[in-house]
């Protein structure tokens, strides 16, 4: 929560002249006052402003002075938790304690419902991109890419990507909503006869310019074979399928098959993953590739010195063991009579290295199995109108995709503008379908698709009901991130789908359907930050054997760890800790766990009683995010646990806050645990920092990268110098632990409740596109406490959350 | 060497003067630039693929360097460039710079970057905007072209080959043109197909846009207080777009200003390239004199060795051999001369456009004092991307204080000299791709 500290000092002079209602500031004035005096002034009054709060001259009018009554609800958590008083000064009794946290209390309490019935509404939200792709994909049928050239979304203040208030729309982006329309419509709705199909057989991997030895149909490391197609389409999906047989290695992982697609340039080769899939059996077997051309770079028709489009296949077996690929033999050729000594590259062989056989490679585009296609009979569909009338039966088209795109039923007079616009442009189309495309693109940028329109009105009694459609929507965007299904919109039509017990089936259903790993991918990377990943740069020097392929699998664990919990229905708790880890070869590996996966797909792997894996907290993904890339960062990992956890995000530092290096010459030689103390030594920022950095401080046995260390490596004068990890600490509460398996076990014991708290405010703030404000507490408390009796499970949380007011009402 | 064909009578390519006929769609069109009453700005670029002679210092065939020896006001212009003498105080020579991004490129690469700057590798090649399109996209629609995009070889060629310089606003390649006739019966002609397919667009879009304010409306009645705002910000982008459909509807209503092409060779192509690249370089004037379009890209060849069409021009002009033979024989002995004097070639050609330019009177200056001409290559021997020959041209009433020869360090990107150009052209322009500010010498 921010302050505004100049509306706040504002209206405080204002509220000097102004006094407050009568009981109010009596009893203020006579009870609460003394109690600040005597605690809180010290330190939050005319002398000294910690973290630029003053109680003595903040405003007691919670209803008027929004800004207020923010400071005093951080003052009430602050209390709760026990961190104020800090430790050195003395505690407040418990009557103190409980008459300053009562009339804290009452008074939000007051605030809000004065609010409830003007605030706390969503925001008109666009889709984002996500959610426009997935919903252009399902409407069209056809799987292309058309968000790549929106310009990306904003997240939120806490971190979401469908929050309506920071979702914005430009001319530009217009342009490319109408752009991708259209090219989507092109390709949905086809013209003339069956394209020609292109069919190619290819079973000998060609040629390609230098490094020969390279180029094979037996692939392990470093090597590949090319597939050289001659003739093909511009444009349509595409199938390529792969005949081939591996030759596993017993405790070795399994080999993968990369699948790209693209050309020789005269020195480059551009192209494209087209995919990638794991081999783990020896059978023979066919592996299929799709994608369309029009994805991939394509080969120009006549500017080209290599013509041909290729396809590329390696095996990427990759276990972390530097292997080199090629060797320099000396070798004897005869020529003329005369031998001559020569050097010759080639291939070493690995005993260790599981292969791929390449036998055939078959190419078929464009693909359909009957013609016009599925998506084009979806959209111009047989009917008995179509001979009569064109106009009838433009009519029902449009009729019929408008409420598909607007995820509502269509009123007459709305085909009906539509269908004028239709009418306009056939007379100068050349045919049916070039008017019908352009009246489609129109309905892809109204509003009413591009956005979840929810039409009720703000209303003197409050909040209104979402229409059967609205809900709908928001329950699809919610866990699918995409439009409604054929069923969510039919129990809409028949006005039952608002039914708790219709509601509740729909929910388990929806979370049975594998569109949930839409909500497990969109919510766990939002919530967790998990592109924090990418913003942090190892560096080598410090990790000899650093290798960013990793990274992805680091963010996927986290994710899997996720679906794991919300989809098995364990317990929220396992994110605090638990007692088993999601992992494959690469993320074992990385965490020197023996005798894991074998492949890269995630498997539950039970963590043995001595672990520090459990939990989230032992995630390398986290861990790493919240790095420099060169040792851990305790205030990142501190703010990370904060603000994901505990639901509790510091301030942002004030202004012109010095990096954490000082003068002090020995800054260097310490425990980055010393550093920081240096740094809590400092008054100016041990304010906020007591708060904050013991949470990471307990994490130091991670190191950037999330391994585990007894000693922390540190450069210094371009030597590296070990110094021992100091984990324990001594939380903003007073409580002393010893390092992360005593943290999880705090938080655990303690702050169990404020994480339920934590968790149910986050999907409820993804479930309905905005930010909670703090007239909402009611009903997340209500949230919280049926989670916490639920047992922590995940599914349940989601279907109290779609039953609440706050998700059923706008 | 024919000169016959480009020696057009100046009278001949206008009925009435550019002022009166041109009045009408610059009054409406122009907006703010009109109303200010002051002259259209603008851009061209031209580009030549492989580089040019830049001969080591002990090279008995200095002489034929591209670059001019010497440095500030005080450089001497070599033989192959002599024919830009008389333009000393309209040009620059901008020694040393090159693209950060392309240095780490493949030599035959960097053609496609040349105007972008874009980091441009790995997997899909994916080009960034170029600087001609940032300009056009700004000047809109206050002429009937955004821009005018031509090379010999058409079409966008491969990436890491293309054949194109302009790149739009997601990096897309956008198709040159590369046959006369067309770029001509586009801009001056009437109802060539794709004008009409241009209308067709047009109108459809405008019909849809209205269509859709229509419905919008309906949908805002229906929505709360807070909604509002945002619903706002949506139709806001709708009627922005709208406006922009709107007035490139208008200039359909326009007529085209009248240009004679009886001494344009239209129907010139790569087997004459004198004729071809002179009428190229034609079409160019023209759309500026017209003020069809403010913004001009001619690629005259692009790397891609095998299959540039561009790449015989020399053979078929007598000079021996193809560019990119040429280009590498650069340290052989001969080749220096050889290279010199194709690149002198060139130089003839742009010094002839230059000339237009500067003889054509506009309001009371000429063409070039209000048109920036970027000419240049982004190799500096083949395959070096590093030291490109370049030269900016006129453009002294924009801003730009010419008459020398400027030696830059290797740490200043290129792209300075973009957001040079483009804040020259009133395009606000803080910084582009790995840009570290202007080009303070230049201005």
């Amino acid at each position: 929560m921010k302050i505004d500290l100049f509306t706040a000092s504002s209206i405080l002079l204002a509220s000097v002249i102004l006094p407050n209602p009568v009981c109010t500031a009596q009893q203020y004035e006579t009870q609460i006052r003394p109690i600040l005096a005597e605690h809180c002034f010290p330190c939050h009054g005319f002398d000294k402003q910690e973290s630029d709060i003053r109680f003595d001259t903040l405003s007691t009018d919670f209803i008027k002075n929004r800004p207020a009554a923010e400071t005093w609800h951080d003052a009430l958590n602050s209390l709760d938790l026990g961190e104020m008083p800090p430790d050195q000064q003395p505690k407040l009794s418990l009557s103190d304690h409980k008459a300053l946290t009562t009339w804290i209390r009452n008074q939000l309490n007051k605030a809000r419902e004065s609010k409830k019935k003007n605030t706390g509404s969503v925001v008109l939200r666009r889709l984002n991109r996500i959610e426009y792709q997935n919903t252009m994909v399902e409407l069209l049928g056809i799987d292309a890419d058309y968000s790549a050239n929106l310009p990306p979304d904003t997240p939120s203040e806490d971190g979401f990507q469908n929050n309506g208030d920071t979702l914005s729309i430009s001319p530009m982006a217009f342009d490319f909503y109408l752009e991708a329309a259209r090219y989507g419509l092109s390709r949905a709705i086809v013209t003339g006869s069956a394209p020609k199909e292109f069919d190619e057989h290819i079973t000998l991997s060609a040629s390609a310019g230098k490094r020969k030895e390279l180029i094979t149909d037996h692939l392990g490391i470093g090597t590949h074979f090319i597939g050289k197609l001659n003739n093909f389409p511009d444009q349509g999906e595409f199938r390529i399928r792969v005949t081939a047989q591996a030759n596993l290695v017993d405790g070795a992982d399994y080999p993968r098959l990369r699948a790209t697609f693209g050309y020789r340039a005269d020195t480059q080769s551009p192209n494209k993953e087209i995919g990638i899939l794991e081999i783990t059996s020896e059978e023979p077997a066919i592996y299929e590739f799709y994608g369309r051309m029009e994805d991939y770079p394509i080969q120009s028709r006549n500017q080209s010195k290599f013509p041909g489009q290729l396809v590329t296949l390696t095996n990427l077996f990759h276990d972390g063991k530097p292997r080199k690929i090629t060797q320099r033999i000396d070798t004897t050729v005869e020529k003329n009579g005369k031998v001559r000594k020569v050097k010759k590259t080639e291939l070493i062989k690995h005993d260790d290295v599981p292969t791929i056989t390449i036998q055939k490679v078959e190419f078929t585009s464009p693909l359909h199995e009957s013609w016009p296609p599925d998506h084009h009979r979806n959209i111009l569909f047989a009917s008995s109108t179509k001979e009569v009338s064109e106009t009838a039966y433009a009519r029902e088209v449009i009729g019929k995709f408008m409420q598909r795109a607007f995820r509502r039923p269509v009123k007459d007079w709305e085909t009906n503008s539509m269908l004028q616009l239709f009418t306009k442009l056939r007379n100068d189309s050349a045919t049916f379908e070039d008017a019908i495309r352009e009246t489609l693109a129109l309905v892809l940028v109204s509003p009413d698709f591009l956005y979840l329109i929810e039409t009720a009105h703000e209303t003197s009694s409050g909040k209104t009901q979402l229409t059967e459609f609205e809900l709908a929507s928001r329950l699809s965007y919610f866990l699918w991130s995409t439009m409604p299904d054929q069923r969510l919109y039919d129990l809409a039509a028949s006005g039952v789908l608002s039914r708790p017990d219709v509601l509740s089936k729909e929910v388990e259903r929806m979370l049975n359907d594998p569109k949930i790993w839409q909500f497990v991918r969109q919510f766990s990377d939002q919530w967790l930050d998990l592109t924090s990943v990418n913003r942090v740069a190892v560096n080598p020097q410090y990790y000899d054997q650093w290798d960013t392929s990793i990274e992805p699998w680091m963010q996927e664990e986290s994710r899997q760890f996720f679906a794991e919990i919300l989809l098995k229905n364990l317990s929220a708790l396992n994110f605090i800790d638990s007692e088993f880890a999601m992992l494959n070869a690469p993320m074992a590996r990385h965490y020197g766990i023996e005798n894991g996966p074998r492949g890269v797909s995630y498997e539950r792997v039970a963590l043995p009683a001595d672990s520090n894996r459990g939990g989230l907290l032992g995630h390398a993904s986290i861990l790493l995010g919240n790095s420099t890339g060169e040792d851990s960062h305790p205030i990142l990992r501190g703010v990370w646990i904060r603000e994901t956890l505990l639901n509790d995000p510091p301030d942002p530092p004030p202004p012109n806050v010095p990096a954490l290096e000082s003068n002090n010459s020995n800054f260097n030689k310490v425990s980055v645990r010393e550093q920081l103390k240096i740094h809590r030594e400092d008054l100016s920022c041990a304010a906020c920092h007591r708060r904050i950095d013991p949470w990471g401080i307990a994490l130091e046995n991670f190191d950037a990268i999330g391994q585990w260390r007894k000693d922390v490596k540190r450069l210094n004068r371009k030597e590296f110098v070990f110094v021992p990890v100091q984990a324990k600490t001594v939380l903003p509460s007073g409580d002393k632990i010893t390092g992360v398996a005593d943290l999880k076990k705090f938080l655990l014991q303690h702050r169990n409740e404020q994480f339920a708290k934590s968790m149910a405010s986050k999907i409820t703030s993804y479930a309905i596109g905005r930010s909670l404000e703090f007239e909402d507490q009611t009903n997340i408390d209500a949230i919280t406490s049926y989670f916490i009796e639920s047992d922590y499970r995940l599914p349940k949380l989601i279907e109290r959350i779609v039953h609440d007011p706050l998700f059923q009402s706008k | 060497m024919s000169t016959k064909s480009w020696h057009l009578d100046r009278r001949a390519f206008l009925v009435g003067t550019a002022g009166v006929s041109l009045s009408l769609p610059l009054l409406e069109c122009m907006g703010n630039e009109a109303n200010q009453n002051s002259r259209p700005k603008r851009m061209c670029a031209v580009y030549f693929p492989y580089g040019a002679m830049t001969p080591r210092k002990d090279s008995p065939e200095k002489d034929w360097g591209w670059m001019p020896q010497g440095n500030g006001r005080e450089y001497k212009l070599n033989k192959s460039l002599e024919c830009l003498e008389p333009f000393r105080e309209q040009l620059t020579f901008l020694k040393g710079l090159s693209h950060f991004n392309g240095r780490r490129m493949g030599g035959h690469d960097t053609a496609d970057i040349w105007l972008t700057g874009a980091q441009f590798k790995g997997g899909t090649f994916r080009n960034s905007v170029s600087i001609d399109q940032i300009a056009a996209h700004h000047f809109g629609d206050a002429t009937r072209f955004s821009s005018l995009t031509m090379s010999t070889d058409g079409g966008v060629g491969e990436a890491t080959r293309s054949s194109t310089l302009a790149f739009g606003r997601s990096g897309t390649p956008i198709p040159a043109q590369n046959r006369p006739r067309l770029v001509f019966n586009r801009f001056f002609g009437v109802n060539s197909e794709s004008a009409v397919r241009q209308r067709k667009e047009l109108e459809n879009s405008g019909s849809m846009l209205d269509s859709l304010l229509e419905h919008s409306k309906t949908v805002r009645r229906k929505l709360g207080k807070k909604d509002l705002q945002k619903f706002d910000e949506y139709l806001d982008s709708v009627r922005s777009v709208e406006k922009r459909v709107d007035r490139s509807q208008r200039w359909l209503d326009i007529p085209k200003p009248k240009v004679d092409s009886t001494d344009l060779h239209l129907d010139s192509d790569h087997n004459s390239p004198e004729e071809y690249i002179r009428t190229m370089y034609d079409l160019i004037f023209l759309a500026f004199q017209t003020d069809s379009t403010r913004v001009a890209t001619y690629q005259i060849g692009n790397m891609n060795g095998a299959t540039s069409i561009a790449g015989q021009f020399p053979q078929l002009l007598g000079f021996g051999k193809k560019i990119h033979a040429l280009a590498h024989g650069w340290n052989k002995k001969g080749g220096g001369e050889a290279l010199g004097k194709w690149d002198q070639y060139l130089a003839e050609q742009l010094a002839r456009f230059l000339d237009r330019l500067k003889t054509t009177q506009e309001g009371d200056g000429n063409l070039l004092d209000h048109t920036m001409v970027l000419y240049g290559s982004s190799n500096s021997t083949t395959h070096n991307n590093n030291e490109y020959p370049l030269l900016l041209a006129g453009g002294n009433e924009l801003g730009l204080k010419h008459g020398r020869l400027h030696n830059f360090s290797k740490d200043i990107p290129l792209t300075n000299l973009h957001v040079t150009m483009l804040n020259r052209l009133g395009v606000p322009t803080e910084s582009f791709v790995d840009s570290t500010g202007e080009l303070t010498e230049l201005i």
